[in-house]
């Protein structure tokens, strides 16, 4: 039998955010890599990575399979409400670092840290690549389950849980490429703008799939989440311009 | 063990970075799924998802540059 047509209208918006909140995922762990790369040589720095995307990998080979057994109301429920708080907490912190409430993501300044770090435990006579390799399966296990998560989140509600990957595939591949060009931290990638962008998509995902579990028609049906892409990016500009304007009346 | 710690706090933190945050998200869910639940019809309850969770995210900016 012939596989369903994946409807355009659904997979971009999915493959998008999957795209984008990985190269910022993928950005932050590659800061840590390098890092320790940078210390204690690639060896750690590539097991530490290795063993990470192991422990990625069998998460995802044991729960993918879990998903098909939950019914499609729940899930769509259980993960509209999931994104809803990630992607809200994602776009809450884009618009206060936007507003110059909280300070913007340094690139430069986690390699800085995370080198003197390296450092410290090294002078300490602790094993000096045993730490490092910690250092970057730690960062890429944790920035890992939240591109499994994005990639679940936004695939699992119709299926596009393989496109979403490649997504997030694809962001790995460039990120990775870039970098290994460059050779230092990715500082000129313009996060908070990403995070705002995927923030938006996620919310907008939120409220879609929350919807569809409580058995909600949305009007348009897949169409409407460019409409709500497009509010929660209105709303959340219109928050950092009044959270900037309230920090310019107390400041005075 | 202090990393498996971390990574149950990392876990965590994705979804409750803001409790009060947290908590209206789930107040607007709630009362969305009462009104689908009460039969008011399904445009009732979207439009209350949808608008409440802008009014949210807006309310927990301002709120959060006040602090």
């Amino acid at each position: 039998m012939d596989e369903p047509m994946i409807d355009m209208s659904t997979a971009a918006p999915a493959v998008g955010a999957a795209f984008v909140a990985s190269v910022v995922e993928v950005v932050e762990a590659f800061t840590i890599i390098l890092a320790v790369a940078t210390l204690r040589g690639w060896r750690p720095a590539l097991w530490g990575t290795g063993a990470a995307l192991a422990v990625l990998a069998a998460i995802v080979l044991t729960l993918g399979p879990l998903l098909d057994r939950v019914p499609l109301h729940l899930l769509q429920l259980v993960v509209g409400v999931l994104l809803l708080l990630f992607g809200m907490g994602w776009l809450r912190k884009a618009a206060l670092r936007a507003a110059g409430v909280l300070p913007l993501h340094d690139e430069t300044a986690i390699f800085a840290r995370e080198t003197a770090q390296i450092g410290r435990d090294d002078a300490r006579g602790r094993s000096g690549d045993w730490i490092a390799g910690i250092a970057a399966f730690k960062a890429v296990l944790l920035e890992g389950l939240e591109v499994v998560f994005i990639v679940i989140a936004v695939g699992a509600g119709r299926g596009l849980i393989w496109p979403a990957g490649l997504g997030a595939l694809a962001a790995c591949l460039v990120v990775l490429a870039i970098g290994a060009m460059l050779r230092k931290p990715l500082a000129q990638v313009p996060e908070n703008t990403l995070k705002f962008g995927v923030g938006v998509m996620l919310s907008a995902f939120g409220v879609f799939w929350t919807g569809e579990g409580l058995g909600i028609e949305w009007p348009g049906a897949d169409l409407a989440l460019f409409g709500f892409a497009a509010l929660f990016l209105g709303a959340g500009l219109l928050a950092a311009r009044l959270a900037r304007a309230g920090r310019g009346v107390a400041a005075s | 063990m202090s990393l498996l710690r971390e990574i149950l706090s990392e876990l965590f933190g994705m979804f409750v970075a803001d409790i009060r945050l947290t908590g209206a998200v789930l107040v607007v869910v709630a009362a969305a799924a009462l009104l689908a639940g009460a039969g008011t019809g399904g445009a009732m309850a979207g439009a209350v998802l949808l608008v409440g969770n802008l009014v949210v995210l807006v309310a927990a900016v301002i709120l959060g540059a006040r602090r």
